[in-house]
């Protein structure tokens, strides 16, 4: 049992640092509380569900070849379909918290109302990139679920490197701590919010391919509000706009999540507390998170 | 002398009612109201009117707490749940009567205002929307975990509440409950919109202006807040009994984000920030839902030819999020508040005391 608890939880803790990073990663850049990061997750699962649906029979290998590039069509498709919903529908209300909350949830419904149009309420299959599994500590373990975990740890590094070496991540991390200056000195921040968007919802995407695939299987037109209270309360544990919090936060809520689903009697059905208790708890002991900054006066 | 009382009753009552025409409109609009179960209305739409009745209390006590003291509360269906399972516990454990179960349901709500208000207003903008959200769905999956069902009756909810007037035959019982929702929307508005615009109200705004500077004026914000929060929990817990007994059901539907989002819808359709923008934003987004979209448009597509899918049903709610996209992005201030601006305009701006929320003032700084 202790195997199996440390097993799933470290490889779910890597996935949703990876999905905590997207939200955390906009919220640092233009200061949107995206509450429609689930379903830019939920988009990234359906749409890979819809490409797959056209792949003809092809031996294993080319299969494995054509899913990846379907992967990166539906993550590619998902960015570009974010980033105009923010130029769109964001942007204008930028800078006043309750309208980018009521449109943010109002982008979650629309979303969840498109897919139940589009596909109805049964859930559709998500197929995972390999099949098979291996024996680790004597705990059955999928290589979906240790290639979601490498490839998210993956994503996770290369993206952290991305912020703090590269020219445009320090572009975002100059407008996140002073838009006005960071305007003065010729950086387009419209551009880079946009950017920031994509590179976020992306994100999403991915966790979303990747997690319905190994764990569950299907998804739903409802599959996006667990993956968003995932996200903020990892967020909120780690502090908001903080990479390394959202590191550890995800790890952190991955083991707490599997404690409950093994430990407690039908642990499965109130394993969407789990994130929300933990984020009530840091609030209550440490409002600003683990590694966040100061907000009570930020204004 | 009696006469002379009636006089000066009559013109004040003039003065302050028929002179303004904002006034004039809510009290021909009250007046509606009053004789609608007169006027034989189907039992369709008497129902109807009656949920629309709760759901204004409903939502004019998100609009309280969000659109004047700025306190971005993304998780109100809490309360509603709140309301509609303590009047049910109390029923079903101890057998009490509808008249001792709201009281006492209404007490519950509001100290759990206060216990998650110490908590929640700790923090702020984000974090605090985020945090509310977070209660109704713990609740919603309490509530529905099997080992603890033969407290909440899991997935079904506690059913078989009593009626509010169960003695009186059914067409009857319908009125009677039109007229008791009927006060009760009257009581809370009177109640709310008096709060917002008291001496306490213009502190609310205050801090939704700019709770620094409040601060440094010596207001103790944290207080103002609670209070706030205490009052909104409150009518929005009278709804959630009034829910639950006009239903005669509480079920773990009543903490979904569904119920959150109601008064959202219904306070940008009407205004934000005005309290009777969401009264009359519920009416409003009853009608269009169950009378345009739930019989007209049907009607309409049958005449045409065209027979309206299943699927129909999930493009409500789209069309709905639409509205208040557009709504929220393009037209900030909403059906009610649009009526009565052009209203002033036509007559003369008067001192209306109408000391104004200022959250639009957010939007035209930004537009400049």
């Amino acid at each position: 049992m202790i195997e199996e608890i440390i097993i799933y939880s470290t490889i779910s803790g890597g996935v949703y640092a990876l999905l905590a990073l997207g939200f955390t990663l906009i919220y640092g850049v233009s200061g949107v509380v995206n509450l429609a990061h689930g379903s830019f997750y939920m988009l990234g699962a359906y749409m890979f569900y819809v490409l797959g649906t056209f792949a003809p029979e092809l031996p294993p290998i080319l299969a494995v070849i054509l899913a990846v590039v379907f992967v990166i069509l539906a993550v590619v498709f998902v960015g570009v379909v974010s980033s105009i919903l923010y130029r769109l529908t964001i942007h204008p209300v930028l800078g006043d918290e309750v309208g980018v909350m009521v449109v943010t949830v109002c982008l979650a419904l629309i979303f969840q109302q498109l897919m139940l149009l589009a596909f109805g309420p049964p859930n559709v299959p998500v197929d995972p990139l390999i099949k098979g599994s291996v024996p680790i500590l004597g705990v059955t373990v999928t290589y979906a679920r240790i290639l979601a975990f490498a490839v998210s740890l993956f994503l996770f590094a290369s993206l952290w490197i991305f912020i703090s070496k590269s020219k445009i991540g320090k572009a975002m991390r100059a407008v996140s701590q002073d838009r006005e200056v960071a305007m003065l000195m010729g950086i387009n921040t419209e551009k880079l919010y946009m950017l920031a968007m994509a590179t976020s919802s992306m994100l999403a995407a991915v966790a979303g391919i990747f997690i319905s695939g190994s764990t569950s299987g299907v998804a739903g037109a409802w599959i996006w509000m667990y993956p968003l209270a995932l996200s903020f309360s990892i967020v909120v544990l780690g502090g908001l706009g903080s990479i390394k919090g959202s590191l550890i936060g995800g790890f952190i809520i991955g083991y707490a999540e599997q404690t409950v689903i093994i430990v407690a009697p039908e642990g499965g059905q109130i394993v969407s507390v789990v994130p929300f208790t933990v984020m009530v708890l840091v609030l209550l002991l440490r409002p600003k998170g683990l590694f966040g900054k100061r907000i009570e006066m930020e204004d | 002398m009696v006469k002379s009382y009636i006089r000066r009753a009559y013109s004040s009552f003039t003065a302050h009612v028929f002179d303004i025409p904002p006034r004039l409109m809510a009290f021909l609009f009250l007046l509606v109201l009053l004789v609608i179960p007169v006027a034989g209305l189907n039992p369709y739409y008497l129902s109807m009117m009656i949920y629309a009745n709760v759901l204004a209390i409903f939502a004019a006590s998100w609009d309280l707490l969000v659109g004047r003291t700025g306190q971005i509360s993304l998780g109100h269906a809490l309360f509603f749940g709140i309301g509609g399972y303590s009047t049910a516990l109390l029923f079903k454990f101890f057998g009490l009567p509808t008249w001792v179960t709201i009281p006492i349901a209404l007490l519950i709500g509001s100290s759990v205002a206060v216990l998650i208000g110490f908590p929640c207003l700790r923090v702020k903008g984000p974090y605090l929307a985020l945090v509310t959200m977070a209660f109704p769905i713990i609740l919603h999956s309490i509530v529905k975990w099997t080992p603890l069902s033969y407290i909440f009756e899991g997935e079904y909810g506690i059913r078989r509440l009593p009626a509010f007037f169960a003695f009186l035959p059914i067409r009857q019982q319908r009125i009677a409950e039109y007229y008791l929702t009927l006060i009760l929307f009257f009581a809370a508005a009177v109640i709310i919109y008096k709060v917002a615009n008291s001496k306490t109200g213009i502190v609310f705004v205050s801090i939704l202006d700019d709770e620094l500077a409040s601060k440094a004026c010596g207001i103790n914000v944290t207080k103002y807040k609670l209070m706030s929060l205490i009052i909104s929990g409150l009518f929005g817990t009278l709804a959630g009994c009034l829910q639950a007994h006009l239903l005669k059901v509480s079920n773990p539907s009543m903490f979904l984000l569904t119920w959150s989002f109601t008064p959202i819808i219904v306070t940008f359709l009407g205004g934000i920030g005005t309290i009777y923008g969401p009264l009359v934003g519920a009416y409003i987004y009853y009608i269009l839902d169950k009378y345009f979209l739930a019989i007209q448009l049907p009607r309409l597509c049958k005449y045409f030819g065209v027979t309206l899918p299943g699927e129909f049903e999930y493009a409500k709610l789209l069309i709905f999020t639409l509205i208040v996209l557009v709504l929220v992005i393009k037209w900030p201030r909403g059906i009610a508040r649009f009526t009565t601006d052009k209203l002033e305009d036509l007559e003369e701006a008067r001192d209306l005391d109408e000391r104004g929320p200022r959250i639009w003032k957010r939007y035209e700084r930004k537009k400049k």
